[in-house]
C-alpha cells in the first residue's frame, strides 16, 4: 500500500518489514518479553510490526483512545487453509480454528501492546480509503495502521505499519 | 460552525431462522419461536444452529438471492452510489469448503464483499469488517462515521451464511451448547450459532430511530471470553458519546450468549455501570448467536418488536445466582436502548440508539 494520505494528519513513524529480518521472532520476543504462544504466523507478523512502528514513533506505549485498523488481502491463509483441510478430515482444531480468526490478530495485537482500545479490521479495493474511513471520528491519539501478509505463492510476508495522528 | 448531521435508521431488512422478513420473523416470534436444527460437522458430530429458510441453488446463488431479498426490504435505493459495509465473521468460508482443495482460498478476503455487492448491482465503495461478533456494530460504527460526515446514506449488511467450518471450530473450542441457546439460564450450556442476513440503511435525515453514540473496545487477555473491564468500558463510552448517563438508558440488549462463565461476567459488569439495573432483553434463545451479523441482526429485531409489539418469551428458567430477569414484555417507557455485543477474540462494543418518537 502506498502512504496513506490523510489531510490534516501527519506520520509519526512507518515501519516496514520486507524482507523481515532472519531473526524477527527472536526480535519480537525480545521487544514484548515473551514467546507468543498458540497464535499463527499472521498474528505474529502483525504484533511484530505493530510493536516495530510504535517504538518507531517514539512511543512506549499506544496511547488508549488511539485506533487500530488492521487490513490484508488474504489474511491467516495457511490457518484458513488447514483449517479446512481439519474440516475434511473431521478433525477439526481449535487452535487452527482460532488461528483464522482476524479477531484474534487483533487481540493478539492490543495484547503485545498492553493496550485496550478500539480495534478493527477492515478491507476496501481502494486502499486509501481505509486511512480516509479510520480517521473519521478519531479521537486526537490518532490511528495505528497496519498492512499485514503472509507468505503465499511466491510473495514474501509483509507487515507494514503506520502511526499517524492529527496535525 | 455547523451542526455534525445525526444519523438515522432509514430501513430494515432481516432474514433470520424466524423468518425471510420482519413480519415473518415476528409473526414466528409471537407464536414462541423456532427450534435450531442440527448441522452435521464430522461423522457423527452435530450441533444445533438456527438456520435460515432452505434455499434452491449453490451457495453462490442462495447468498445473492438472500441478499437481494434482504436489502429490498430497506426501500428503494435509486442509484446504488453510497457507502457499502458487509460485515462477517465467517465470510466465504461456506463457499470454500465445498470446493476442491486446490481450488480454495485462491483468491481474497475481499471477494466475498463484492459478491454480495454484486449481487445488489451496488456501485459505491464496498468495505468488508470482520472482527468476529462485532463486525456489524464496528461497521455501523463506521458507517455513522461517514454519515456524519457527510455522506447522504450508508448500508451496512451483517451476514452468517450456512457453513460447517465455523459450527465445527465453535465445537472444537467446547463453546456451543447440545441443545438449545438458554442466554442468562439455568444450566446453561454455551452457545448455539444462528444464520441471519440484515441490512440496515442509514441516512442523516430525521427519523424514528436515531443511532447515538457508539464503542468497541477490543481487551485481548481473554480472546473467547468476556472481560468485566472492557464491558464497563463500552458502555461507558458509549453513554459518553452519547452525552447519556446510566440512568438514561431504558433498556439493555445483552449479549448474553449462553456461556456459563461469560453471561456472570456480563452481568456483575452491568451491574457495576447500572445501579439499579435498566430491563434486559435477550434475542439469542430467538435467532441464536449470528456472529458477524448480530449486531445488525440483533438490532434489527429489537426495533422490529418494539414497533410491531412483539416481544420474545423466556422459554426456561433464569439462573437464579445471577440476580436478574429478562423483561418479557417492552418497558412502558423506551427511549434510549443499549445493544451490547461482546465477542471471540476480545471484542466488545455497545450502541445506544434513541427512539425519537417517545
Amino acid at each position: 500500500m502506498n502512504v496513506p494520505v490523510i489531510h490534516g494528519w501527519r506520520t509519526l513513524a512507518h515501519f516496514v518489514a520486507q524482507p523481515l529480518p532472519e531473526d524477527w521472532r527472536d526480535d519480537l520476543a525480545r521487544r514484548i518479553g515473551r514467546r507468543p504462544r498458540r497464535v499463527g504466523v499472521w498474528t505474529e507478523l502483525a504484533m511484530y510490526g505493530a510493536r516495530c512502528c510504535i517504538e518507531a514513533a517514539g512511543e512506549s506505549a499506544l496511547p488508549a483512545g488511539a485506533r487500530v485498523r488492521v487490513a490484508s488481502r488474504r489474511g491467516a491463509w495457511g490457518a484458513t487453509h488447514a483449517g479446512l483441510a481439519q474440516l475434511d478430515a473431521g478433525l477439526p482444531m481449535p487452535f487452527t480454528f482460532m488461528q483464522s480468526q482476524p479477531a484474534l490478530m487483533l487481540a493478539e495485537v492490543g495484547r503485545c501492546l498492553d493496550w485496550q482500545g478500539d480495534a478493527s479490521f477492515m478491507l476496501c479495493r481502494d486502499p486509501q480509503r481505509l486511512p480516509a474511513i479510520a480517521a473519521l471520528g478519531a479521537a486526537p491519539a490518532g490511528l495505528l495502521l497496519g498492512l499485514v501478509e503472509e507468505e503465499h505463492n511466491g510473495e514474501p510476508p509483509r507487515t507494514e505499519w503506520w502511526r499517524l495522528t492529527p496535525a | 460552525m455547523s451542526e455534525v448531521p445525526g444519523v438515522f435508521l432509514a430501513g430494515i431488512g432481516l432474514a433470520c431462522a424466524l423468518g425471510d422478513d420482519m413480519p415473518s420473523a415476528l409473526a414466528a416470534l409471537g407464536r414462541g419461536g423456532v427450534s435450531p436444527m442440527p448441522v452435521e460437522v464430522a461423522d457423527g458430530v452435530r450441533w444445533p444452529v438456527y438456520k435460515l429458510a432452505a434455499q434452491d441453488g449453490d451457495w453462490m446463488q442462495r447468498l445473492r438471492a438472500g441478499v437481494r431479498k434482504v436489502v429490498a426490504q430497506t426501500g428503494d435505493w435509486g442509484p446504488r452510489t453510497a457507502p457499502l459495509f458487509v460485515a462477517s465473521s465467517s465470510l466465504d468460508i461456506g463457499f470454500m469448503e465445498r470446493a476442491p482443495q486446490d481450488q480454495r482460498l485462491g483468491g481474497g478476503l475481499q471477494d466475498f464483499a463484492d459478491a454480495v455487492a454484486g449481487a445488489i448491482d451496488w456501485q459505491g465503495p464496498v468495505f468488508t469488517v470482520s472482527t468476529a461478533c462485532t463486525s456489524a456494530l464496528n461497521a455501523l460504527l463506521a458507517a455513522a462515521d461517514m454519515v456524519r460526515a457527510g455522506e447522504p446514506q450508508a448500508l451496512v449488511i451483517g451476514i452468517e451464511p450456512d457453513n460447517r467450518f465455523t459450527v465445527a471450530g465453535f465445537g472444537a473450542m467446547q463453546l456451543l451448547a447440545p441443545e438449545s441457546a438458554r442466554p442468562f439460564g439455568a444450566g446453561r450450556k454455551g452457545l448455539v450459532l444462528g444464520e441471519a442476513v440484515a441490512a440496515l440503511r442509514l441516512g442523516s435525515k430525521p427519523a424514528r430511530w436515531q443511532l447515538m453514540g457508539g464503542s468497541n473496545v477490543v481487551d485481548g487477555r481473554n480472546p473467547s471470553g468476556t472481560e468485566a473491564g472492557a464491558v464497563r468500558a463500552m458502555c461507558h463510552e458509549a453513554l459518553s458519546r452519547s452525552g447519556l448517563r446510566p440512568g438514561d438508558i431504558d433498556l439493555v440488549k445483552v449479549q448474553a450468549a449462553g456461556s456459563p462463565v461469560n453471561d456472570a461476567i456480563e452481568v456483575e459488569a452491568l451491574r457495576q455501570v447500572f445501579a439499579p439495573l435498566p430491563p434486559l432483553v435477550s434475542l439469542k434463545s430467538a435467532i441464536g448467536h449470528t456472529l458477524g451479523a448480530a449486531g445488525a441482526a440483533e438490532l434489527a429485531l429489537l426495533v422490529g418488536c418494539v414497533e410491531g409489539g412483539v416481544w420474545p418469551q423466556v422459554g426456561y428458567p433464569i439462573d437464579e445466582s445471577l440476580g436478574i430477569s429478562l423483561c418479557t414484555q417492552p418497558p412502558r417507557a423506551l427511549k434510549h436502548v443499549l445493544l451490547n455485543v461482546v465477542g471471540f477474540g476480545g471484542g466488545h462494543a455497545s450502541l445506544v440508539l434513541k427512539d425519537c418518537e417517545a
